[in-house]
């Protein structure tokens, strides 16, 4: 019986493994897809999101759906979400001029996206993907650098940091237009430091700074979201004063 | 002199006058001829009869060549007679009488009016001035800021203090126009001086100017005087013409004190009998001007008229001086929202870009990071998180806000349940408020039998399931197709093609039932069953409205991912935030009247504009006007709406004074009232600096050559004298020429003919 029950319960794991449900979800609940692209691998920590989204539950007021969703440029349901997560380890084929106009669409107009580079090595080859893309994304706006006093660092938790599975650069990158961060980018696999497997066990290492250095990642992703959700809104004035305080007694300390 | 008019055949009776002019304008050729060409051309001549010997005949010749000269001199100076008609005119004086508000003032101890010394001396010397008329043409101005003809006989109907405005400058400038080219010998000016453009103890360059051009004097006289001139005045008063509401409006005042001893005096700012604010002035002998600064915080939108007082104390030469009115249009200057999220969510992360990308919004927005269950699994000082200020918010602040949303938010455990009877008590004294649903509105917030409830325009009916997850369409409703708020497009049909291309809706909150006189302005049916999503209500004299979805950003960001754009959901939110905050657009009762203030007399024009529910005009309805004054009801009228649903009256006010205007109608059923406020001023200008300016009055005799007289009981006219020279006019005339004729040149000839016979016979060529 117990032999017969393992085996049912693994093949349902392979089922949900080689047919990830098609989007759909409570519309008032925040889901997070991940963007499916041909090559590479696009989904190399698939419990990653839905690890994530677990903290953003149970630390914040906001309501998740933690089903994991994939999500292709060129669905329809495109814009039934509008934070999706890239995430991969190696070189993926470039979009096709359709999709990047779907998302340049989608992300000019109110849309958000995370890309996480899970290779944990500089200069990899999603890297170069994702740069090449972004180059297409938008010509005329480079990725840039994230100012420490950007919003995404207080949006939330007050960071000072940059961390991930391993630190490959100390800074986000991004992309604004008209005000508003559209695209993140990080080279320092969030994914891996946020996945869990069902036992609800971390599935990788962190490389350098132990656990200190992953709850700061977790944070920094609770961050991210609470960031699309609220945009600058830590930067309105009646903040200020208690944010400001509370970093300058961070430092002296 | 008749025989030569009668040569030149003219009528002796059209002419009374002969006189020679030369026509000619440059001498100058006439000058060459007599000093040099004549003599030179003489003594060559006289050289030439050297070979006369006959000195008689030698004589002659030269004499014949001097005649000639002479004629031509003659004729080149072109001699002409002038015969011509003339009589002798009269020399003018004016006679500027100061007609202006000041000349009421009392004068003490006698307490005579400034005007009064004015009329007594013209009473007292009638004879004086028949007399002055024998010689002179006298002519009468009443003088304010500008000079109106009157005369000896008028005055005593007519000489009324009333005129606004004292400038003597302009005065002059007006008689130096009118006399231009006429003789006018002299000026008598009756007045205090009291000019509002001059500054006292000093005389402007511009008069200066005018004083020196004329050639006679003006002799001034000064009615009444500054001894024991007692006077408490608010002299100078600045304001904007309009100031933001919850904004403070600065005041500049200058208080001037003649004679009123020392005395701490309250200065002292109401709208209507309110007191907004109470200044102390310490007035000390020897100090006449007391500049104050103020402010105050309008707390009302429209036409505000404040009322700037001082005590008025006994024995005062003004009382009107001693209080000054004021209007102030208040306005918005940004429409402050106070919007709290329940939780961060797509809509509420969609509606607060609308919010603060509005233009007029300044929006104070607050999300529920975190709930009492969450585990942030961090300290504090490693959260950004900030104190919710509940007291502050729903307290002291609260009636700041023009609007206040509560999106998606449940108010406990943030808000203590008395907060919102104060929510409660704000939208029915004016305020708007606005819930938008999801999981944590309505029912799901707790708010049945809270104060809340009670603004809401739907009741809240118990439930099993208060949000439920459908998708659908939202169905305007039928009668309000015209409502502001659902106007996305202008025409008609656009409009509706603008609503059938949203996106459809996800979750609706259940169990709302609209109040009776709500308007349910969409809802959505499932099957028997229809949900009201988009209600809208008045609360007192507050609107309230419901947004029964969290999914209105599916209009924005999912109608771009179907090709189309967020423009309908921004103007949607627009009109939302326009109705909520009474933007005057969306009112179904409008009353205008057509300035912002009035002087006395002035015909006011009240304009109605009368709409039914569903906003189309409501025509043919019955619009009662009334005005009233302080006192009472000034006038009513009733009348009826045109095809427009407009209605106007106009009408005269009798006195000045504040008046509300208040229309009434009834449009199906329902009751309407607008009320507006209007002022009818009486210009008291000329009281704000209320003395004598005897420095004035001395300088410009002075100047003039004039004298300088202060007028009292005993004023004599009689010592006062004006040059009379004669002025001669010619009515008209005829010239004649003495030169341009046959005589004048036959002499020349015969002159030239003798000579040359006379040569011819002495033997020269």
């Amino acid at each position: 019986m117990r032999t017969l029950f393992n085996t049912i319960f693994i093949l349902g794991l392979l089922v949900l493994a080689i047919f990830p449900p098609a989007a759909h979800a409570d519309y008032s609940n925040l889901s997070v897809p991940q963007v499916k692209y041909k090559g590479g691998q696009p989904n190399p920590h698939p419990t990653a999101v839905g690890s994530l989204l677990g903290q953003v539950a149970r630390r914040t007021s906001i309501e998740v759906n933690r089903e994991p969703l994939q999500i292709k440029l060129s669905d329809p349901n495109l814009y039934r979400y509008p934070f999706l997560y890239l995430a991969g380890n190696e070189k993926f084929e470039s979009f096709s001029q359709d999709e990047l106009h779907r998302l340049r669409n989608y992300l000019s107009f109110g849309g958000f996206l995370l890309i996480d580079d899970n290779s944990a090595k500089a200069n990899s080859k999603f890297d170069t993907s994702v740069r090449e893309m972004i180059n297409e994304l938008f010509p005329q706006v480079p990725l840039q650098k994230i100012s420490r006093d950007h919003s995404i660092f207080r949006s939330f938790y007050l960071i000072n940091r940059v961390m991930g599975r391993m630190q490959i650069n100390p800074y986000l990158e991004g992309i604004n237009i008209k005000g508003r961060t559209v695209l993140i980018y990080s080279t320092n696999d969030f994914g891996g430091a946020w996945a869990r497997d069902n036992l609800g066990q971390w599935t990788h290492d962190i490389i350098g700074g132990g656990s200190r250095q992953r709850q700061l990642t977790i944070r920094l992703g609770v961050n991210i979201i609470m960031y699309a959700l609220t945009l600058d809104y830590k930067k309105d004035m009646v903040h200020l004063p208690i944010i400001l305080e509370r970093l300058r007694r961070s430092h002296s300390q | 002199m008749n025989i030569l008019i009668e040569w030149f055949g003219l009528d002796p009776e059209q002419y009374n006058e002969v006189a020679m002019n030369l026509a000619a304008k440059d001498l100058s050729p006439v000058w060459i001829i007599v000093l040099v060409l004549a003599p030179l051309a003489l003594w060559f001549f006289w050289t030439s009869l050297k070979r006369i010997q006959s000195p008689a005949r030698k004589i002659f010749l030269i004499a014949l060549r001097a005649l000639t000269f002479v004629v031509l001199v003659f004729m080149l100076l072109k001699p002409e007679l002038e015969f011509k008609k003339s009589h002798t005119l009269k020399n003018n004086i004016a006679v500027l009488l100061d007609d202006t508000k000041s000349m009421s003032i009392k004068t003490f101890p006698s307490e005579i009016p400034r005007i009064d010394f004015v009329r007594q001396t013209f009473e007292k010397n009638r004879d004086v001035l028949e007399s002055l008329k024998k010689n002179f043409q006298v002519d009468y101005y009443f003088a304010s800021n500008q000079i109106e003809p009157t005369s000896l006989a008028e005055l005593k109907n007519r000489y009324r203090p009333k005129k606004t405005n004292t400038d003597i400058e302009n005065t002059f400038s007006q008689l130096s126009k009118r006399y231009e080219g006429k003789s006018l010998q002299g000026v008598m000016l009756f007045s205090d001086g009291a000019d509002l453009t001059t500054e006292s103890e000093t005389i402007s360059p511009e008069i200066l100017a005018l004083l020196v051009d004329w050639q006679g004097p003006v002799h001034t006289f000064q009615a009444g005087s500054n001894a024991m001139f007692k006077d408490l005045a608010i002299e100078e008063l600045e304001s904007a013409d309009f100031g933001f509401i919850h904004q403070p409006v600065r005041l500049t005042v200058t208080i001037s004190a003649s004679n009123m001893g020392n005395k701490n005096i309250p200065l002292v700012l109401k709208e209507g009998d309110t007191i907004l604010l109470s200044r102390i002035v310490e007035v000390r002998e020897g100090q006449n001007q007391y500049p104050v600064e103020m402010e105050f915080t309008p707390g009302a939108l429209g036409k505000r008229i404040y009322s700037l007082t001082v005590p008025h104390f006994a024995g005062e030469s003004v009382a009107t001086n001693n209080s000054r009115d004021f209007q102030v249009k208040v306005i918005r200057d940004r429409i402050r929202v106070l919007h709290l999220n329940g939780r961060p969510a797509w809509d509420s992360r969609f509606l607060r870009e609308v919010l603060a990308n509005h233009p007029k919004v300044d929006l104070l927005s607050f999300f529920i990071l975190r709930t009492m269950g969450d585990d942030v699994a961090s300290p504090t000082s490693e959260l950004s998180l900030i104190p919710f200020p509940t007291n502050l918010l729903f307290s002291d602040y609260l009636n700041s806000f023009d609007l206040i949303v509560f999106q998606n938010f449940s108010y406990e455990p943030f808000i203590d349940k008395k907060y919102l009877r104060n929510i409660h008590d704000y939208v029915k004294q004016g305020g708007a408020f606005m819930m938008v649903g999801g999981e944590l509105s309505f029912q799901g917030g707790g708010y049945e039998g809270t104060g809340i409830e009670e603004i809401l325009p739907v009741q809240l009916e118990r439930t099993s399931q208060p949000f439920i997850g459908e998708s659908f369409h939202l169905k305007r409703g039928k009668n309000l197709l015209r409502h502001p708020i659902l106007q996305l497009e202008k025409e008609s049909s656009a409009n509706t093609k603008a609503w059938q291309a949203l996106p459809e809706l996800n979750g609706i909150n259940a169990g709302l039932k609209p109040r009776k006189n709500a308007h349910v302005l969409a809802s959505f049916d499932k099957g028997n069953k229809n949900y009201p999503v988009l209600v809208a209500g008045h609360v007192g004299e507050g609107r309230s409205l419901v947004m029964a979805t969290d999914s209105s950003w599916n209009w924005n960001f999912r109608r771009v991912g179907e090709g189309g754009s967020g423009r309908y959901y921004y103007k949607f939110w627009n009109n939302l935030i326009a109705w909520l905050t009474d933007d005057p657009e969306t009112r179904l009762l409008k009353l205008e009247a057509d300035k912002e203030r009035y002087e006395e007399g002035e015909d006011v024009l009240l304009r109605v504009r009368v709409l039914q529910e569903d906003y189309n005009p409501s025509v043919g309805t019955e619009v009662k006007l009334m005005i009233k004054s302080r006192e009472g009801e000034a006038t009513s009228e009733t009348v009826k709406t045109d095809d427009n649903g407009e209605a106007a009256l106009q009408w005269t006010p009798m006195q000045e004074g504040f008046y509300t205007a208040k229309v009434k109608v009834e449009v199906n059923g329902e009751k309407r009232e607008a009320e507006i406020g209007f002022s009818v001023f009486s210009e008291t200008a000329e009281f704000q600096k209320p003395k004598v300016n005897e420095t004035l009055l001395k300088r410009i005799a002075e100047v003039s050559g004039g004298t300088y007289e202060v007028l009292t009981e005993k004023t004599d006219l009689s010592a006062i004298k004006f040059a009379n020279p004669k002025v001669e006019v010619k009515t008209h005339s005829k010239s004649v020429s003495l030169w341009d004729n046959w005589w004048t040149y036959c002499l020349v000839l015969t002159f030239l003919f003798l000579d040359w016979f006379t040569r011819r016979k002495s033997g020269l060529s």
